[in-house]
């Protein structure tokens, strides 16, 4: 079967696609719409980012929320997190963000919030497809239909209110640091430089910082994606860089020398930083890195291994208590006490809050880490054939401890294999790690051998 | 039967939540915006219902997403957007309004260029797009960028001014029943702006109560503005529908003026001022029209029920050709004031003519020959209409046919129609006749009508 994306995409996590023939406005109304007969009649939030399908989304999803009765408070264009502590301050029922975070910009998504604004659970999540599918939406009638409001001024400042709880921010402003900002003209382009800039005092260096224009660069944060951060690092001799995507709520750091990290790296500094000031575990997906478990193992605390996914992580850090959590290599953290989310802005605030209580640059930082040598690759499959080829994966492995909690983990001592399928596109990800950049080099191979063969 | 959603060459309209949905709003929208000609803004209005929220976040979404610009001007009448239409030179436009249907009713009404609703053909382009289900969407960077104009009122009145001398109306008392619609909104900014006197009742704008059904007739107008009227020593009494396109009125004693008055009196206005054009009348509307056309050397066209019929009759004259063009609604359109049905136009064009010849209204009524006329309404329950109708034509073989619209037969003195409505499932009976009521025949015909199965 050819390989092909997936231009729309409705499930679980909602509705994702292209805007054009796919994402069409009639559907975001219909799935708004199914959303607040799910949540009732009372108070949504809603909010974007700066795809330039925004508004026409933004007026489809309003229409479906009032048609079941709801009221809007519209918060325009804003980072992802922001719109989440919005929702749970001001004790809506429930908040969507329009954003297909760091997909191309001519895909567009909501995102579904619930009360608490926090990522839909699997049951949650499953109630409310059925109900789409179900078309059986409350219909409010003259009476009962509400209108749409604005606020423009109150999430920011809750936010930056939020992290500042949870860091020395004279300490941070103190220190002058010089950083330097890629924020892909996205929503948390003039938050940004209103937090680096004004609130935290640094020497800010920004580039793509105009919500109004398209997005300057692939959208997702990744080494290879912000060569023109790392340039800007280098020419200002910035002590930091920090990359966001689209919603503001992934982060990829660059550190002093223009050199791109590993996202799983800048979990474990955030991580690190946690720990050491906030009681309780970590919850991270399979496919980060075991640094993790070594930086838990030093403070005496456990590490619980979800599903790839924010919604899974979240969901089990809320069943555990953790003290921190994310995604290694999607980059960003998650860190409860600010919010339940994941966040850009908390992220660079605990780096920075590192650098000025240790006195360290990033590079240093990054030394003092647990080393792992990590590699990763897409393997395309056939259709049917996913079954066996992870069987055969199996048992080409017997001396492994297995993990089928999503695909395959396979672990020993000092290293692991990871193979998933993707949610998107007929495609195998393989990720591995060892201690050794020979180890995971060896493993990969024999892994990539065996899927291809 | 259900007959809580029509959807017509006349547009879409509904029971908003109980037959008409987001969903139907947003297809009908896609398929306008599929049906217009790309390149020029679209503009949008909405009387007060609160249902128009909604339906407006729909339309804007669908609008946006085929391209078009939209130019939205908030809660104005009807005329206001037509008259934004032709200002703007734009492609087209969408009121949403149900007029005169009670508060839980909505409706989009469709205009062409120019702010002239659409002919049946056009009409009929729309709907095969709609039922077709295959619109135009647009590219992620090709959508259409929404402005609010909130000053189209302004430019309305001015458009007024041009053509009505409105310093010459303000010595005359005239008490307004604006139902608690859009023509409180013009009415209060015509006060303020050119210091007319109107004394406005009913003039709350909250879009969920009304004060009375808002429909134009007689007897609305003499319940609400008749005991008004001697006690403000007032000239003339006008009652309007929420969107302000129809009109009825109450005289000086506080009787109300039968709505089949307005099209003649504005007819007996307007004719001396263009001899021998046309009058384009339904075959419903009252037989004095024929009496003061022969006053003047006019003509009068008689064409189907409904405003298609009207509209394409207009279309199929030149402008100049044309005097007037209405129904026995109270709904008129005159040329001097664009071809639109436009209420407070007609309004002031009364006002004029009352200036003109100083005389009241009740003068003015007592210059004209009297018609009775009954009007009644038969459930509709026989699938062989056609037989009744032709079993009624023989009954009265020596009046003058016309079989456009159901059956009407004239005679020099008296006239009937029996129609089946295009909206309600009911059969329309209506005898006219100068000078005494035509009780027998009306009764006659009753008789038939309802005996038929």
């Amino acid at each position: 079967m050819a390989r092909r994306e997936h231009l729309l995409k409705v499930g679980v996590s909602g509705v994702r696609g292209v805007i054009g023939g796919f994402l069409t406005p009639g559907l975001g109304a219909s799935f708004a719409q199914a959303f607040g007969t799910y949540v009732g009649k009372g108070r949504v939030v809603i909010g974007r980012d700066t795809r330039t399908s925004g508004p026409m989304l933004t007026h489809a999803v309003n229409c479906g929320l009032l048609a079941a009765g709801c009221e809007v408070i519209d918060l325009g264009v804003l980072p992802t997190p922001t719109i989440q502590m919005y929702v749970a301050h001001v004790k809506a029922r429930g908040g969507i963000a329009l954003t297909a975070s760091h997909n191309p910009p001519e895909y567009n998504a909501l995102k579904l919030f619930n009360r608490e604004g926090l990522f839909f659970n699997q049951y949650e999540r499953n109630e409310l497809l059925d109900l789409f599918h179900q078309s059986q939406f409350t219909q409010a009638g003259n009476d009962d239909i509400r209108t749409v409001q604005q606020d423009r001024t109150t999430a920011p400042a809750l936010h930056i209110e939020r992290v500042l709880r949870h860091v020395d921010a004279d300490r941070i402003r103190r220190r002058r640091f010089r950083v330097a900002l890629d924020g892909v003209n996205g929503a948390g382009s003039e938050m940004s430089v209103h937090f680096l800039g004004s609130v935290l005092q640094t020497q800010l260096e920004a580039i793509s910082v105009d919500p109004s224009q398209v997005f300057p660069r692939i959208a997702e944060p990744r080494p290879d994606t912000l060569t023109e951060l790392a340039a800007l690092v280098r020419r200002t001799g910035a002590d930091v860089g920090f990359g966001q995507d689209p919603d503001g709520d992934r982060l990829a750091v660059c550190d002093e020398n223009g050199h791109v990290l590993d996202n799983d790296d800048v979990l474990a500094l955030a991580v690190q930083r946690a720990l050491a000031h906030t009681p309780g575990d970590v919850v991270v997906n399979l496919t980060t890195s075991a640094t993790i478990d070594d930086l838990a193992a030093r403070h005496g605390r456990k590490v619980y291994r979800t599903p790839v996914g924010e919604a899974n992580v979240v969901e089990m850090m809320q069943a555990v208590k953790a003290a921190i959590g994310g995604e290694g290599s999607s980059g960003g953290i998650i860190y409860p006490a600010v919010h339940l989310c994941r966040d850009s802005y908390t992220a660079m605030a605990l780096l920075l809050d590192l650098m000025a209580e240790t006195g360290q640059t990033v590079s240093e930082l990054v030394a003092g880490l647990p080393r792992y040598a990590r590699l990763s690759g897409k393997v395309p499959f056939e259709h049917g054939r996913l079954g066996t080829l992870m069987q055969s994966l199996e048992e080409s492995f017997p001396d492994a401890q297995t993990n089928r909690m999503d695909g395959l983990k396979l672990l020993w001592e000092g290293r692991w294999l990871h193979v998933r399928s993707s949610n998107t596109e007929p495609l195998l990800r393989l990720a591995v790690e060892a201690r050794t950049a020979e180890q995971a080099q060896a493993l990969f191979d024999e892994a990539w051998r065996r899927l291809t063969s | 039967m259900n007959t809580a959603l029509r959807i017509s060459h006349v547009g879409l309209r509904g029971i908003v939540g109980q037959g008409l949905t987001a969903t139907h709003v947003m297809e009908f929208a896609a398929a306008f915006g599929t049906f217009l000609e790309p390149g020029r803004p679209v503009i949008l209005g909405r009387d007060p219902r609160l249902s128009g929220n909604m339906i407006r976040e729909g339309v804007v979404a669908s609008l946006l997403a085929c391209g078009h610009d939209v130019i939205d001007l908030g809660i104005v009448s009807t005329p206001v957007v037509q008259h934004a239409i032709q200002r703007l030179d734009a492609a087209g436009g969408i009121a949403i309004s149900a007029s005169h249907n009670t508060i839980d009713w909505n409706a989009l009404r469709f205009f062409g260029p120019s702010g002239i609703y659409l002919n049946t053909a056009e009409a009929g382009e729309l709907l095969d797009i709609y039922h077709l289900h295959r619109f135009r969407f647009e590219e992620w960077n090709k959508l259409g960028q929404l402005t609010v104009s909130p000053n189209a009122i302004d430019a309305y009145l001015d458009g007024l001014a041009r053509v009505f001398d409105l310093e010459r109306l303000r010595p005359l008392r005239v008490v307004v029943d604006c139902c608690n619609g859009t023509s409180a909104l013009i009415l209060r900014r015509m006060n303020e702006r050119f210091g007319c006197g109107f004394i406005l009742i009913n003039e709350r704008v909250d879009g969920r109560t009304v004060a009375h059904t808002p429909n134009t007739t007689a007897s609305i107008a003499e319940l609400q503005l008749g005991p008004l009227m001697q006690p403000l020593q007032a000239d003339a009494g006008f009652l309007f529908d929420m969107d302000a396109d129809r009109v009825a009125l109450a005289d000086e004693l506080g009787r109300g003026v039968s709505e089949e008055a307005v099209l003649p009196m504005l007819a007996d206005h307007l004719l001396p001022r263009s001899p021998g054009k046309l009058i384009i009348a339904n075959l419903s509307s009252t037989a004095l029209l024929e009496d003061v056309a022969a006053r003047h050397g006019g003509r009068v066209l008689r064409v189907p029920v409904g405003r298609q019929a009207a509209i394409d009759a207009l279309s199929t004259y030149r402008p100049e050709q044309i005097a007037l063009a209405g129904e026995g609604t109270g709904a008129v359109m005159m040329p001097q004031f664009r071809f639109v049905y436009d209420g407070i136009a007609s309004m002031l064009a009364l006002l004029t003519m009352i200036r003109d010849r100083g005389q009241t209204v009740s003068q003015i009524l007592a210059g004209y020959p009297r018609h009775h006329i009954l009007k009644a309404e038969v459930p509709l329950t026989s699938p062989n209409i056609p037989a009744l109708l032709m079993e009624l034509q023989e009954l009265f073989p020596d009046g003058v046919l016309d079989r456009t619209d159901g059956l009407r037969v004239a005679w020099p003195d008296r006239w009937f129609h029996v129609r089946v409505s295009q909206t309600e499932p009911i059969i329309r009976v209506i005898a006219e006749q100068r000078d005494s009521e035509p009780r027998e025949l009306f009764e006659t015909l009753l008789d038939r009508v309802r005996s038929w199965n």
